[in-house]
This record gives C-alpha cells, sequence and structure tokens, in this order.
C-alpha cells in the first residue's frame, strides 16, 4: 500500500510503550499514524489533520478521555476507539453513551484492535453508501429488504421487537452497542434503563438463532457493556 | 411523673373487698351456728367462728382479719350468750370466754397473715430469680453485641414494662440509642444530658426517662434508660432491687460483648497481617516466574535474533505472549482480591438470565477451551436472577477455568444451572481426579492450591468466587462426584419476584 493512502489515524495516548507498538503494528498494516500524548493536543490534531479514524486512550494526564470524546464529537464524525482498562465498565459506557464507536481493554492485542478498527471504518463508509439489502455472517442470513430471516437456508419467524432488535444491531454489525442505545432505539426512550427487557429479548433471539444459545456465536455479551453482534 | 408515685404491687389503702368479706364470713358462720345451736355445745360454735378467722386471714390482710376477730366475739356474744340479742352477759364466767376467744382468734390471725406473707415473698424471690436467671441463661447464650442488646431490652420490657433503651457510647464517647423497646427511638434534649450525665457521674439520672449507668468490672460501658409506663413505677425497694441486679446483668454480658469484639478484631488483624505477608510473599514468586520467561525470551530475540530459525524465533515469542497473559491474569486476580477484602466491590443487582453469563464467561475464555467438549444444561424457563453480571460472569470464568487447569485436555465440562425456591443454583462440573478429602472447603481459601504439580493458578480464583458470591448473599461449595471429578455449585438468593416483560409483540 502506498504510503498517503492508507488511512489517517490519530494516536491520543500517554504512554510511550503503547505509542510504540502501535506505531509499529498499525505501519505495518499501512495506516498513516500521527500520534498526540495530550488530550489538548490530540483535540488540535484532530481537527487540522482531519483524520479517518481517532483512538484515544481513557487515561490522559490532562483530559478525561470522555471529555476529548465529547469535544470531537461536537463537530466531528469519524470513528473513535477507545482504549481502557477492564473492570472499568461505567467508564466504558460513559464513552460509548458520549459516541465513542467501540473500545478495546487494556492488556489487548493488536488483532484485537484492528478488526475494530477495520468494523469502525466500513460503518463510517457506509453513512455515504446504502446498506446492503442482505448481511450474512456464518450460517445467519437477513434479508433486510425483504424483512427475513434465515439459518442454514432456513426461515426463522421473528416477533416484530425481535425483528427490530436484530436489524438494529446488524446496521451496527461488529461493533459494540451499549444497553442503553438498544433500549432506545428499539423500545423508545422512556425504557432506556430496563435492561432486562433486552436481556430476555436477547436470550429468545439466541434461541431461535443460535445453534447452542449458552455459547453464542452471533449475538456477543460485551458483560456489563451490552451487545456485539459478529461480523466476520 | 416522677418515681415516687403510688405502686400497684400491694394496695395500701383500705381494703373494702377486704372488709366485706370479713363482715360476710361473720354472717356466713352466724347462720351455720344458728342451725347447728339447738344441738352442740358452745364451744362448737366458737370452733366453727375460729375457722372463719382462719378463712379471713388467709384471704385477706391483718385489718380485715382483725375486723374478723372483733365481730365474731361480738357476733357470738350477742347470738349465742344468754341474754340472747343482747350485748349484756349475766354469768362473769364468759368474759373469760370472750378474751380467749379474741386471743386465739387474733393469734390465728395474725399468725395465717404472716405466713401468707412469707409465702408470697417467698414466690416474690423465686419468679425474680426466674426472670433472672433467664436473662442471665440468654444473655449467655447470645452472641454478637446487637443480639445482646436486644435480649436484654426484651427481659427487661417483660418484667418491668414501660419503655426501655440501651445507650452506648461512641468512638467520641457520646451515647447513642443501640437498641431499644420502640424504634425508632427518640430522645429528648432533656434526655440526651440526663443520659451524658448519667455516664460521666455514674449516677442514677433523669426525670421523665430514668438513666442508670451500665458499670461492669472494667468501668462504665453504657446508660440504661427506662421509662415506666403509668402508675408502674419501681417503687417497691424489691422492685428497684431487681432492676439494678438486671442493669448488672446486663452490663457485664455488654462488656463481654465488647471484649470479644477487641479480641475478634486483634484476631482479624493479626489474620490479616499474616495472610498478607504470606499473600506477598507467595505472589513476588509468582510474579517472578513469567517475569523471569519473558525476560529471559524477550533478550535471546534481542541479542542472538538473527542466528536463531525461524521456529525457534517464533516458540520465543509464544512464551513471551502466554506468560504475559498469565501475569496478567495474576495481576487481575490480585487487583480483583484487594479490592473484593477493602470492600470496594459494590454489588449492582440487575435481573440476569444466566444462560447469558455462561456464555459471556465461555466466550472470554474462548481459545483456552480449545476442542474440550462443553456440556450446558440450562432450562430454557429459568427465572432471572438479580445480580451483578460483570462478577457473576467472573466467578463462572475462574470456575471453568479451575476446571480447565486441574483436567486433561479432553475431559468433558458440565454447566447446569437450577431454580428453588428463593434460590438459583449454578454448577460446573468436570471429570478430573477430584477433590482430595477436606479439600472441599480448603479450596476457597485464599493462596490454597489443591494438587502441587498444578501450581499454575494465582491460588486467589475460587477466594474471589467465594468473595463475590457472598457479597450476592449466597454461598457456594464443592462435592466430589460419585463416579469422580468435582462440581463446584454456588446458589443465588431470589427474593423478590422477577420483573415482568412486556407481551412477545408488545
Amino acid at each position: 500500500m502506498v504510503d498517503n493512502q492508507g488511512p489517517l489515524v490519530v494516536l491520543i495516548e500517554d504512554e510511550p510503550q503503547i505509542r510504540r507498538f502501535l506505531r509499529a503494528a498499525l505501519g505495518a498494516q499501512g495506516y498513516r499514524l500521527v500520534e498526540s500524548t495530550t488530550g489538548e493536543d490530540g483535540l488540535a490534531q484532530a481537527a487540522t489533520r482531519q483524520p479517518d479514524l481517532v483512538i484515544v486512550d481513557l487515561g490522559l494526564p490532562d483530559l478525561d478521555g470522555v471529555e476529548v470524546i465529547r469535544k470531537l464529537r461536537e463537530w466531528a464524525t469519524m470513528p473513535i476507539i477507545v482504549l481502557s482498562a477492564r473492570g472499568q465498565e461505567r467508564d466504558k459506557i460513559t464513552a460509548l453513551d458520549a459516541g465513542a464507536d467501540d473500545y478495546v481493554s487494556k492488556p489487548f492485542s493488536v488483532g484485537e484492535l484492528l478488526a475494530r478498527m477495520r468494523v469502525a471504518l466500513r460503518h463510517s463508509a457506509s453513512v455515504r453508501e446504502p446498506d446492503e439489502p442482505t448481511f450474512t455472517v456464518g450460517d445467519l442470513k437477513v434479508d433486510l429488504a425483504q424483512r427475513k430471516v434465515f439459518v442454514s437456508g432456513k426461515e426463522v419467524h421473528l416477533t416484530p421487537i425481535e425483528y427490530k432488535l436484530l436489524t438494529m444491531l446488524v446496521r451496527y454489525a461488529g461493533k459494540v452497542l451499549t444497553h442503553r442505545q438498544l433500549l432506545k432505539e428499539v423500545w423508545g426512550p422512556a425504557y432506556a434503563d430496563q435492561a432486562h427487557y433486552l436481556r430476555v429479548y436477547m436470550a429468545q433471539l439466541r434461541r431461535k438463532l443460535e445453534a447452542d444459545p449458552a455459547r453464542p456465536r452471533y449475538l456477543l455479551t460485551e458483560p456489563g457493556v451490552g451487545y456485539r453482534l459478529a461480523s466476520e | 411523673m416522677s418515681l415516687r408515685r403510688t405502686s400497684s404491687v400491694r394496695s395500701r389503702p383500705t381494703d373494702w373487698p377486704g372488709y366485706g368479706l370479713a363482715a360476710a364470713v361473720v354472717v356466713l358462720c352466724t347462720a351455720l351456728s344458728w342451725v347447728i345451736f339447738p344441738y352442740f355445745e358452745l364451744s362448737d360454735i366458737i370452733m366453727v367462728y375460729l375457722l372463719g378467722v382462719v378463712g379471713v386471714s388467709a384471704w385477706t390482710g391483718r385489718a380485715p382479719s382483725l375486723l374478723a376477730s372483733v365481730l365474731t366475739v361480738l357476733a357470738f356474744d350477742f347470738f349465742f350468750v344468754p341474754p340472747y340479742f343482747s350485748f349484756a352477759v349475766l354469768d362473769s364466767q364468759y368474759i373469760v370466754t370472750f378474751s380467749v376467744m379474741l386471743i386465739v382468734a387474733l393469734i390465728i390471725s395474725g399468725l395465717t397473715v404472716r405466713i401468707r406473707g412469707q409465702a408470697e415473698s417467698a414466690s416474690e424471690r423465686e419468679r425474680r430469680t426466674a426472670a433472672l436467671y433467664a436473662l442471665s441463661r440468654e444473655l449467655a447464650g447470645t452472641r454478637g453485641m446487637k443480639d445482646l442488646l436486644d435480649v436484654s431490652v426484651r427481659h427487661l420490657v417483660d418484667v418491668f414494662g414501660g419503655r426501655i433503651a440501651v445507650l452506648l457510647p461512641d468512638a467520641g464517647g457520646r451515647l447513642e440509642p443501640r437498641a431499644a423497646s420502640i424504634a425508632p427511638f427518640q430522645l429528648g434534649p432533656d434526655d440526651v444530658a440526663a443520659s451524658q450525665w448519667a455516664y460521666e457521674r455514674r449516677q442514677i439520672a433523669g426525670r421523665q426517662m430514668r438513666f442508670v449507668p451500665l458499670l461492669a468490672s472494667r468501668g462504665i460501658v453504657g446508660v440504661l434508660g427506662m421509662r415506666p409506663d403509668e402508675g408502674h413505677a419501681l417503687d417497691p425497694p424489691e422492685q428497684q432491687r431487681l432492676f439494678e441486679t438486671f442493669s448488672n446483668q446486663i452490663a457485664l454480658a455488654i462488656e463481654r460483648g465488647l471484649l470479644a469484639e477487641e479480641a475478634q478484631t486483634a484476631q482479624v488483624g493479626i489474620e490479616t497481617e499474616r495472610l498478607r505477608n504470606v499473600l506477598l510473599s507467595s505472589v513476588s514468586h509468582d510474579l517472578r516466574t513469567p517475569l523471569a520467561s519473558i525476560t529471559g525470551s524477550a533478550s535471546s530475540l534481542l541479542e542472538s535474533g538473527d542466528s536463531l530459525d525461524a521456529r525457534t524465533r517464533h516458540e520465543l515469542l509464544q512464551a513471551i505472549h502466554e506468560e504475559a497473559d498469565r501475569l496478567n491474569r495474576l495481576v487481575q486476580d490480585l487487583l480483583e482480591m484487594t479490592r473484593l477484602e477493602s470492600g470496594a466491590v459494590t454489588v449492582r443487582k440487575e435481573w440476569h438470565p444466566v444462560e447469558e453469563l455462561v456464555g459471556a464467561a465461555l466466550g472470554r475464555l474462548g481459545k483456552r477451551i480449545g476442542p474440550r467438549p462443553v456440556l450446558t444444561r440450562i432450562p430454557a424457563d429459568l427465572p432471572l436472577v438479580p445480580l451483578d453480571g460483570v462478577l457473576i460472569e467472573q466467578v463462572l470464568i475462574n470456575l471453568i477455568d479451575n476446571a480447565l487447569k486441574y483436567t486433561p485436555e479432553t475431559s468433558p465440562i458440565e454447566i447446569a444451572a437450577s431454580a428453588d425456591d428463593g434460590s438459583v443454583t449454578v454448577e460446573v462440573a468436570d471429570r478430573g481426579p477430584g477433590l482430595a478429602s477436606g479439600d472441599e472447603r480448603r479450596v476457597f481459601d485464599k493462596l490454597y492450591r489443591g494438587q502441587a504439580e498444578a501450581g499454575r493458578g494465582s491460588g486467589l480464583g475460587l477466594a474471589i468466587c467465594r468473595g463475590i458470591v457472598e457479597a450476592h448473599g449466597g454461598r457456594i461449595w464443592a462435592e466430589n462426584r460419585s463416579q469422580g471429578g468435582v462440581t463446584f455449585r454456588f446458589t443465588l438468593p431470589v427474593k423478590e419476584t422477577p420483573p415482568s416483560i412486556p407481551p412477545t409483540d408488545g
């Protein structure tokens, strides 16, 4: 890949070791990287360089990572991926609800981060293009035009809410969706705190779509945060 | 209301029913004597009257007995001594009869009243002893300060009535109501001052509510507040003495409770310190092993990477990756354990399907499960359980991980869940070597590792499970299976009714 054709990424991270290995790993994959060590500098870089994607560490020395996301979202639509520590589920939810697209928990493998970046970039591209009429992953096929769902070629009947929930996941396939985001979209803003609705319907969907609902392949749980539909 | 008020324990004012009874008995004796008069001697009639006097003194007090004695003599004179129906006496011999009769009547009534008094005070003493015995016995069998105080209050109310409160000093020496017969217990400003005064001066204080210092062998432990019911003051000295005896018993019990608490805190402190040292030495060993292997592999690659063949380089890189992963898990466990022990973990309960958590746990373990068969038996109609999803997922991960570590690579793992009345039980079972006898409990202890050869874990995984399950109000235990292997089970309480879900097509 020619150097100046790869997607441009702004990395806002204060730890030099993390920056060092990301520089190597992302460079090898053809990404062009702009590094920032502070939130303020990162915001300035994002404004001048207009990157395709921003990676933000939640624990920055000057600004709270969530604050960086809020300020970015005031004007920018490019995908934002958050680096956070495990066990900070609340922070992840706050970051996602503030407009981040996805997160990886430290320590993470480069493969994991690259997968999240690919999904995020694909979605930012699909905003400009019409949605594919069908979505396929493994044995699961969703025909959005005809509103039909197939597992291994066999049609599965879903209730209206189950279908609405599934299409929401399909629209953001591969990307994590928080409980709030799903509840607001499928049931309405008044139900944003009724996470058990979501869990019950998710269980029903799994029973209809998964071979073993206790070991889901498609409808994945992000504990304490939300759900993700496998996209690859 | 002051304490110097009429007591109702034994009435001192005019005993009208007693006098009435005395008069009635004399009338009855007279009627009986009148009937038998034609057939019997006068001495027999005297006996009838004396019997009446005994009866009156057995049933009433001293004054009615006296009245009965006098009336008896008068009635005898009036009805049975000639001239009849007159108090006049013809034969002076009868004066002697009257005097003897009066003296006998007085002596009998006096004796009877005294015997009855003694019997009454004996039974009062017995009642008091029984009440005190009941208190001491229950106090002796009670553990924990709160229960001790509740028992004390209950006994005091049973015996003395009224409103009772026990006030104990806080760290700053300010009294706080810790147990009371009426909750919530409110003290007026006067009461607060009086109780504090009673505590500081070690003297009884208070007008409306009386505060009695609770003195034990090492000094004052608190204050007992007592507000008698209307008309039920602790007037008789024996009641007051009994109250004091009760207070002393309670003071000693509280002191015993405080000493036990202190001893326990000290014990916990020593135990914590010991565990911290063990943890530190064990952890520094556990941390060094993966670090040594990472450092070694990385330096080999740096120094002689060019001369190594591709396979060896890959092996070294693989080792770095795996050992870093192991180090990460170790650090996570340590952090989790520290958080649990310091009480920094808050359980955020939400309604969850167990199936989803099992799925998430299996998903997170992912590659480590490999080709190993995992059987899940989770009924579709299992109710939702109120739990903290992130924490219980951690429990499942640790239990499954434990099974992965201690069983051969192809050995199956079974995960099941079932609902009971008021609880849900989840189990993770394996077909490994099982636990050595006595290990069923110890495996949940910090740093306890089953077999020496399997020293790969932090020794904290199951202790974390126990910490999390207990923070949910549940229980966790292990049992060997009859056909080999071990089952880890935990139950979580389901006290509330699960929330309703709108119908599928809602």
